[in-house]
């Protein structure tokens, strides 16, 4: 039982190793679903740094989602540079905004603090819709290549889905890391008291700004990977909706665990393969489960998951 | 067309989407004001009054029984809604309470596409007739009923909250909850009251704009997001700010998209928003608060 407990994760390496020829049927389309999957448990667990973390809310994630996809789309696409450079830019760019806007926005709280960031949000959608001749405008950007890496492109989706979910295993990693870190630590006293944090003489600003680049990386690679992944990207896919699905893969999933916002990601990207039959009822099926989640089961379905496990192995997770 | 009668026109469509803007802060605010939550299934309310009148004046009832019945049905939905979800998660933290609203608009928005699909729907006109010329600009008679019946729930909403028994304990409640049920006032009660005026405003918005407007399931998130501003520079409670900016924000838009650039004008807008937040958080009408300790 210890042996599970402490190498757990080999298991998940490698049952993601073993999808596509098991599961997956080596078929395109389903390693495809699960690029999705991957892409999102990134947005999902960089949204959670923020805020499961530090609490800072955000209704506007997918700003840098967009700015990541447009910066590799935009440099690939049209000026020809190889995608790690497009993906690196991209990066420089939404740190770079992040930076710009992280001080005066998070000093906000609560209510303010999200009509901020949707604010934030609509403005880099709107310059994306008005900016055409360089975005495409609404009608999308055309013909991104497929990813590529020292020459070697990616443009079989099974080769794809081992470059999406090797970096999606490193951001799950690293934010685990993050969050047990004494960064981490800080941001969580931040959390449940900001008064008592200044008071120890914590500069509660700069860290907060450190979370907010950090999950703005994150989410600018899962922008990347997505432009790659699509070969066409519209403004659509980056408005205010989508950083609320985001955001109810966060409670959904259980906030502030890490893992809990990558099951959330999962299952919500997941149940329409299942329900694509009833494409009518899955706005509804989503709100209802989402409402039952958030009344009967606050700590979502990663605390489903451990409460389960408590019973079976009997031992308290900590 | 002279460049005059162009900005009367401008002026004309400023007023129309104004009072939407207007409508659907003010239905946010009376809701924030109670239960000091931002509800971001308003817009749904939008859709479902709008939609409704669609569907039942095509049925053959006649528009003014029409107009009552969708107000009535709205304004149940959102007592529903408060009485069965808003009630249980009242101590949650800001983040859980915006997510349940969430999740409130996904199950609205889901069975609002249940029920009409995914065609849009005009409604008739309140009142039939040809557009009128005001100094060489156009102008369509249900812009002025539009502009009418806004003055009118804002009168209403004045008087309520002023003059009437049941508006003065909501007033309370809103300063001072525990006060307030000290003094024998209902807060529950309240609150569900609360719900109920504010959707049956927001579906109100959404009715008066169908006869001009395609609406479908999903229409009502950009008037709520416009909602949302007018709301935030307005000061989030206060219901005369909301009014003000909302129509504010009608004319900044359409003159913004008539003499500078119809596709800049919601990133002005949403900058515009931004930097008030940062600069004066407190909005441009509302009492400023410091809430440091």
């Amino acid at each position: 039982m210890r042996h599970i407990q402490r190498y757990w994760w080999l298991l998940v390496l490698a049952l993601i190793a073993l999808y596509p020829p098991t599961l997956g049927g080596m078929s395109p389309y389903r390693s495809g679903v699960l690029i999705f999957v991957g892409i999102y448990v990134i947005l999902a667990v960089s949204l959670d740094l923020l805020m499961g973390l530090a609490g800072l809310i955000s209704v506007g994630h997918a700003a840098f989602f967009a700015i990541g996809a447009y910066a590799s789309g935009i440099l690939t696409a049209k000026y020809g540079t190889s995608p790690l450079f497009a993906l690196l830019m991209g990066m420089l760019l939404s740190g770079g905004v992040a930076w710009a806007v992280g001080r005066p926005v998070l000093a906000l709280k609560e209510y303010y603090l999200a009509m901020a960031t949707l604010a934030l949000n609509e403005i880099i959608v709107t310059l994306i819709i008005g900016l055409q001749w360089l975005t495409g405008g609404a009608s999308g950007l055309r013909d991104i290549p497929a990813f590529s890496l020292l020459g070697f492109p990616f443009d079989n989706p099974i080769h794809y889905y081992y470059v999406v979910w090797a970096i999606v295993f490193l951001v799950v990693l690293a934010s685990l890391g993050v969050a047990r870190s004494p960064f981490g630590r800080t941001l969580i006293a931040i959390h449940s008291d900001e008064t008592a944090a200044k008071t120890f003489g914590i500069d509660c600003a700069r860290y907060k700004g450190r979370v907010y680049i950090l999950s703005a990386l994150y989410a600018s690679v899962a922008g990347s990977l997505f432009a790659h992944y699509m070969g066409f990207l519209a403004p659509d896919d980056f408005s205010v909706l989508t950083s609320i699905n985001i955001l109810v893969m966060l409670f959904l999933g259980g906030i502030g665990t890490i893992y809990g916002p990558a099951l959330g990601a999962i299952f919500l990207k997941l149940l329409p393969e299942f329900t694509y039959q009833f494409q009518d009822y899955e706005l509804l099926l989503n709100g209802i489960i989402l409402i039952v989640v958030l009344v009967f089961m606050p700590k979502g379905l990663f605390g489903i998951l451990m409460s389960l496990k408590d019973r079976l192995i009997g031992t308290r997770a900590t | 067309m002279n460049e005059f009668s162009h900005l009367i026109q401008f002026f004309f469509s400023g007023l129309t989407t104004g009072s939407v803007y207007a409508l659907m802060a003010v239905s946010l605010v009376i809701v924030y004001k109670v239960s000091l939550l931002i509800c971001f299934a308003q817009g749904e309310f939008f859709v479902i009054g709008a939609l409704t009148m669609v569907t039942l004046t095509s049925k053959g009832l006649p528009m003014p029984a029409a107009f009552v019945l969708s107000i009535i049905l709205s304004t149940a939905v959102g007592a529903l809604v408060e009485r069965v979800l808003i009630r249980r998660i009242r101590d949650m933290s800001v983040g859980n309470l915006i997510v349940m609203t969430i999740a409130i608009s996904l199950a609205l928005r889901g069975l609002a596409l249940l029920i009409w699909g995914k065609e849009s729907a005009v409604s008739p006109p309140f009142t039939p007739g040809k557009p009128i010329h005001v100094l060489g600009a156009t102008l369509q008679p249900q812009v002025l009923w539009i502009i009418g019946v806004t003055i009118l729930v804002l009168f209403l909403i004045w008087f309520f909250f002023e003059k009437t028994k049941a508006g003065i304990a909501m007033r309370a409640c809103a300063e001072n909850r525990l006060g307030a049920s000290l003094m024998g006032i209902s807060t529950q009660k309240v609150a569900l009251f609360a719900w109920a005026w504010g959707s049956g405003i927001g579906a109100l918005a959404g009715m008066v704009v169908a006869p001009l407007l395609f609406i479908q399931y999903g229409s009502g998130v950009m008037p709520m997001v416009k909602g949302f501003i007018a709301m935030s520079i307005g000061g989030l409670e206060s219901i005369a700010g909301a009014v003000i900016t909302g129509f504010l924000l009608g004319l900044v838009e359409s003159y913004t998209i008539g003499l500078i650039s119809s596709q800049f004008s919601d990133t002005i807008v949403f900058t515009i928003l931004l930097f008030v937040l940062v600069f004066k958080p407190s909005g441009l009408f509302g009492a400023s608060r410091s809430r440091e300790v």
